[in-house]
Formats: structure tokens, C-alpha cells, sequence
């Protein structure tokens, strides 16, 4: 028995999946050891993060065929909508340090921000691509990229014109000491942020594969017809899915208030990164995102770490180009690219 | 598509406007923006700045157009091709002492064989993964731009030489308007002969234009080569009028403005976004300057007018135009709006 697992093991290890995470795990070890595990940590908690914002844009891919590019926006949302959030909190904090606010306010200020970012998301649905949705059937994949293209516009610039163009941020959530880990001091945000974005993640990834409702999501994905065929209310599918996927945004962006202070544009460097990450793991494969994430964070992290703050952009796309030209589907991604390739 | 009409009762100057790719009333258009620099409001300096802008911006949707309207490939790093062209133009000026023209020059051909590169790799892709890759593409560009600091200053800027030694900005203004033209009836006429049928085809069915006997290869690089030529000549000018580059004209955000007064025009039409940019473009300039204390304000609009022309009016102006202004009862109205068919 053991030699079939192991020659199963040997036919996924040559695979580009099994070939492009075991290379990622012995980059990631073989860079903490020589740098320093500090990158080891870096790399999972961006990673972390970047789980959540592409995950949603998986989503959106994957059901509703919509190309996102104002998911940036809905992490900006979420950090402005935290920044309101725990603003009064983190006052009433100073003055009572004691209480248990200290500990949950930041889980308050986190869940405002999920909950705001999932009306957003119902709103641009309702008047957005809803609309669009209705007039347009040829060419729809293009058309909702440019739409969104012009969301993106306006809830930039809607955040400018009303908020400001300054940067909204906070000092930080916990207070206390670091946490320390084989020699390495993690604040407790980051800790935090980490821990928040599994727990997240898992429960998406439970929520997708086990409940009723994450299956009919993954069953629209599929087949929209057959879908409809077998009763699902395809219009209370498409409210859920785009709802989950900007909740995941903003939270994403709600935890990360301590290293992202809000301002109009903080979400195109997430954006972009979310791009890489869909790009690489496939469109539409999400437990693919949640790798993709781990991988285009170590890019990342060693870019920084070995050629310079800033190049951070210019590595990432080149190997996304590589990948696009010679692999387009992704690592995870199957061959069958469908209404996305129009 | 308006197929020219050789017929023996056409006097010489419907077959002129017809080579020229104009009807009467776009003649008068163009007489119109020559003469504007003269007619009072617009001769003030800070108007004609507006004014080259906005022509800058029509052009570059010209170019635009010749990709996203014809094969239908939005290529989302337009403003970084446009930019490394600029970039080249301005290197070449700074470190070789060339003349800007020639610096012009070598910034489109450079941008060319970019263009030539992006057609090539993005061969295999079809619509949201070829303006994926475009857009990575763009946004290497532009960090590399960023980070050669040895060489571009990086977001520092590079002071450019500008064009003419003038402090007037009437020479430049003439001259984008003449760019202008010249881009818009080069790609008229590359769209009009036998490859625009080539190009539209691939658009809508590459699969069924390949089984027709069209290779998609051939002419899906040259229409991306050319328009990023058309880019790369186009940053030159930016370059050299506006007297300093940084890496931001080659941003996203840049390419989305080409890309929203391209769609407001009217998506393969090529006039269209030529002909809406001044007005729109113009308006949006009076409202950043009128309420600078709301910044942002313009952008709303301007994305608010995008998201609706996208929902509710796909063909854009040109569509407007073509389906409610063009047939008038009336023929000698008739006769300027459509020219001798």
C-alpha cells in the first residue's frame, strides 16, 4: 500500500502544483536559514492577508465571471470603515485600560469593517452590474472588467472627496509585549492578523466544501444553467458571492489598519497583488488562491530582502508574465478556461 | 465602416475629404481647433495648456481604439508604452544632445518594439488574460522606471528640453492637432484597406478567422505594434512640452482616462474619442480648477460618466451619432454631416 502513495506522491511532486509548492516551502526554509527566520514570518503573515483579498477575487472570477479590479477599493473600505470604528474605541480604551473592550474592540472595529464591506458589495451589485447584467450578454467578461475599472475610479475619489486625501491610521491594535517565536518578536497585530486571516480562511474553506449554500455557490461556478435547472435562485447566489467577496476584502483590510493607514489609493497595492496571486494559481480555483498567496509573498519578501525595497512590482510581474506566456491557466488551474477566455 | 466610392460623379473635393477620411463637418471641426488659439477665450495660456491636453488625450484614445475596437485587446499598459517612449525620447535628448524631433522619432520606434514584444508574448491569450499580461507588463515598466534612479531620476523627474524654444504654447498646440490628424488618418486608412476587415474579424471570432484563411499572428502584431508606436511618439511630445517626466505618466490610472474617453467616444470608431475628448476633457479641466477645494470631484464625474455610458449606451458617442444625428431630412445637412455616398 505504502508504494502506491509514494509513487502518487512522485506524479504529483512532477506536476507544476506539487513542483511549485514544494520549491516554495524549500525557498522559504532555505532563505529563513541563511537570512534570518524573520522572513519566514513575513512571508506568512503578507501571505495571510493576501489569502483573504485574493480569495474574493477568486470568487468573483470563478461565479460571477466579473474580472475585479475595484477589490483594492473594498480593502480600502474596510481600513477606513475600521479606522471610524476603533477611533472612539482605542479613546475609551486609554481611559479604561482594564477593560475587556482592550481586548475585543479591535475584533469590533474588524467585524464593522466585514459587515460594511459586504453592503458595499450588495450595493454595487444592485446598481452596478446588476444593470448590466440585465442589458449585456455578448462580451460580458470585458465589459464588467471596464465597469469595474470605473468603479474603482469613483470609490477612490469618493474617498478623497469626502474623507480626505490624508492618511487615517492607527497606532496599533493590541498593546503589550511582542510575542516572541524561535527569536523572532512578532507584534501582536501581526500575530493577530495572521491568526484572524486562518481562521478566516478556514472557515471560508468549510463554509465552500460542507454547506448547503457553498455549494450551490461552487454548482453556479460550474454551470450556471445546470445550476438553475436544479433550483438554486441564481440572483440569491450572485448577492452572496459578491457580498463574501468584498466582506473578505475588507476584513483583510480592516486588520491590517496597523500597517496600511487608509487613504484613497491603499488598495492598488493590494489589488495588484491579488492579480498576481489569481493569475498564478488559475482563475476561479480557490484553495489554488490560498497558495498562490503564500507563494507571491515570499516573492515578495525575498525581493525585498535581496534586491530592494521598491523592485517589490517589477519581479512579481515578470515572473506573472513568464507564467501568463507559458502557462496561462495557472499552476492550479485546469485547462478549461471558458467564458473568461472572450 | 464607410467604404470609399469611386464613382465617376465625384468632384474633387469629395474625393479629397474622402482620402482625408473627413465629411464636411468634420473638415469644419478641424478648421475650427486650428483656429481656436485666436478666438478669444481659448487664447489664454493656461486654456491652451487644457486645450494640448486634451488633444494629448484624444490622440492617445486613437491609438487605443485601434486595439481595444478592432481586435478587441484592451491594452491596460497603454500609458507605460506611451511613457517608455517619452522616457527614451528624453534619454536620448539629455545624454546625446539629439533634437527632440529625432528624440521623438526613436520614442516611437522604441515604443514599437515593445509593442512588437507585447503582441508577440501575449499571442496565446485572449481577452482578460491578453489585458492582464499588458497591464503586468505596464507595471514592470513603470518599476523599473521607478527604481533605475541612475538613469531616470526615478520619481525625482527628468527636466526634458521642450520642442520649440517659444514660451508660447501655440506652436505645440498646432502641433498635437496636426498629430492628431495624422494618427487618426493613418489608422483610418490601415482600418479602411483589407486588413481592417482582418482586424475586425479577429476581434469577433478569432477561431472563425483563422479557419477563413486570416492569420491572427501577422496582424495582431502589427496592429499592437503600431499602436504602441502611436504611443511612443505621443509620450515624446508629453516629454518635451510638459518639460519634466516622472514615472506617473506611465501609471494605471493614466491608461484608464485614455481608456474611459475611448469608451465615452465610442469603441471602434476612432473619431470618437478624438472628437469627445476635447469637450469632455476640457470640462473636467474647469471643474478641477473651479473646485479645487473639493479635490477628487472631476474624478467622480468623470468615473460616474464612464459606469454610465458602459451600462446604458455601450456604443458611445459615435453610436449617438451615427443612429440619431446622421440622417437628417434636410440634404444639404445631410450632404455635411455624411459627406458625398
Amino acid at each position: 500500500m505504502s508504494h502506491h502513495y509514494v509513487s502518487k506522491f512522485l506524479t504529483w511532486l512532477r506536476s507544476a502544483a506539487g513542483f511549485s509548492i514544494v520549491a516554495t516551502i524549500v525557498i522559504a526554509v532555505v532563505t529563513s536559514i541563511v537570512s534570518g527566520p524573520y522572513l519566514l514570518v513575513n512571508t506568512i503573515i503578507t501571505g495571510g492577508m493576501l489569502a483573504l483579498v485574493a480569495t474574493g477575487l477568486t470568487l468573483m472570477l470563478g461565479v460571477l465571471n466579473i474580472a475585479m479590479f475595484a477589490h483594492g477599493e473594498f480593502f480600502m473600505i474596510g481600513s477606513l470603515t475600521a479606522f471610524y470604528v476603533f477611533t472612539p474605541i482605542s479613546n475609551y480604551i486609554s481611559e479604561n485600560p482594564d477593560s475587556f473592550i482592550a481586548v475585543i474592540g479591535p475584533l469590533i472595529a474588524m467585524i464593522c469593517a466585514a459587515i460594511v464591506g459586504a453592503i458595499s458589495g450588495i450595493i454595487a451589485e444592485k446598481l452596478v452590474f446588476g444593470p448590466l447584467r440585465k442589458r449585456s450578454t455578448d462580451n460580458w467578461v470585458m465589459n464588467s472588467f471596464l465597469l469595474t475599472v470605473g468603479l474603482s475610479v469613483l470609490l477612490i475619489n469618493l474617498h478623497q472627496l469626502i474623507f480626505g486625501a490624508d492618511f487615517k491610521g492607527i497606532v496599533g491594535y493590541w498593546s503589550g509585549m511582542p510575542v516572541s517565536i524561535a527569536d523572532v518578536f512578532i507584534s501582536r497585530d501581526r500575530a493577530m492578523a495572521f491568526v484572524i486571516a486562518a481562521v478566516i480562511v478556514g472557515i471560508f474553506w468549510f463554509f465552500m466544501t460542507y454547506t448547503r449554500m457553498g455549494m450551490a455557490i461552487r454548482a453556479v461556478s460550474q454551470d450556471i444553467t445546470g445550476a438553475q435547472i436544479v433550483g438554486i435562485d441564481i440572483e440569491k447566489i450572485v448577492l452572496l458571492t459578491i457580498s463574501l467577496a468584498c466582506a473578505l476584502s475588507a476584513v483583510a483590510g480592516g486588520s491590517l489598519l496597523f500597517m496600511y493607514p487608509s487613504y484613497p489609493t491603499v488598495g492598488l497595492e493590494p489589488l495588484y497583488l491579488a492579480w498576481f496571486v489569481v493569475i498564478l494559481s488559475g482563475l476561479g480555483n480557490i484553495l489554488g488562491a490560498v497558495a498562490g498567496a503564500f507563494m507571491v509573498a515570499l516573492l515578495k519578501v525575498i525581493t525585498v530582502e535581496y534586491i530592494g525595497a521598491g523592485w517589490d512590482f517589477v519581479v512579481p510581474s515578470a515572473l506573472i508574465i513568464l507564467v501568463l506566456i507559458f502557462k496561462p491557466s495557472g499552476i492550479f488551474g485546469s485547462d478549461v478556461r471558458g467564458a473568461l477566455d472572450k | 465602416m464607410d467604404i470609399a466610392i469611386t464613382s465617376r460623379q465625384m468632384n474633387p473635393f469629395d474625393t479629397m475629404l474622402d482620402k482625408l477620411c473627413l465629411t464636411p463637418a468634420g473638415l469644419f471641426g478641424l478648421i475650427l481647433l486650428f483656429a481656436l488659439p485666436y478666438i478669444p477665450p481659448f487664447n489664454q495660456e493656461y486654456m491652451l495648456r487644457w486645450l494640448i491636453y486634451c488633444a494629448f488625450i484624444g490622440a492617445m484614445s486613437v491609438g487605443f481604439d485601434f486595439t481595444a475596437g478592432f481586435i478587441s485587446i484592451v491594452n491596460f499598459g497603454y500609458a507605460a508604452v506611451a511613457g517608455f517612449g517619452g522616457y527614451t525620447s528624453a534619454l536620448l535628448v539629455i545624454n546625446f544632445g539629439l533634437s527632440p524631433w529625432i528624440g521623438m522619432a526613436a520614442g516611437g520606434i522604441t515604443a514599437g518594439i515593445m509593442g512588437l514584444v507585447i503582441g508577440m508574448i501575449s499571442l496565446r491569450l485572449r481577452g482578460i488574460f491578453a489585458a492582464c499580461l499588458s497591464w503586468f507588463f505596464g507595471l514592470a515598466v513603470m518599476g523599473l522606471t521607478t527604481k533605475m534612479v541612475w538613469l531616470t531620476r526615478g520619481p525625482m523627474g527628468l527636466r526634458t528640453p521642450r520642442l520649440f524654444e517659444a514660451d508660447s504654447n501655440v506652436p505645440f498646440y498646432f502641433l498635437i492637432i496636426v498629430l492628431l490628424f495624422l494618427i487618426y488618418l493613418t489608422c483610418k486608412w490601415v482600418v479602411r484597406s483589407k486588413m481592417g476587415l482582418a482586424f475586425q474579424a479577429i476581434g469577433q471570432n478569432m477561431d472563425a478567422a483563422r479557419t477563413s484563411g486570416v492569420n491572427p499572428t501577422y496582424y495582431r502584431v502589427f496592429n499592437f505594434t503600431m499602436s504602441c508606436t502611436i504611443a511612443g511618439i505621443l509620450g515624446g511630445f508629453y516629454a518635451h512640452f510638459y518639460g519634466i517626466l516622472t514615472p506617473d505618466v506611465m501609471h494605471t490610472s493614466k491608461t484608464v482616462e485614455v481608456l474611459a474617453v475611448a469608451y465615452i467616444g465610442g469603441r471602434g470608431s476612432l473619431w470618437g474619442g478624438a472628437v469627445v475628448a476635447f469637450p469632455f476633457i476640457f470640462i473636467m479641466e474647469i471643474i478641477r480648477s473651479s473646485f479645487s477645494n473639493l479635490p477628487g470631484l472631476n474624478l467622480v464625474i468623470y468615473a460616474l460618466v464612464l459606469i454610465l455610458v458602459m451600462i446604458y449606451y455601450p456604443g458611445g458617442f459615435a453610436y449617438f451619432y451615427d443612429t440619431i444625428i446622421r440622417k437628417p431630412k434636410n440634404k444639404v445637412l445631410r450632404y455635411l454631416l455624411n459627406g458625398r455616398d
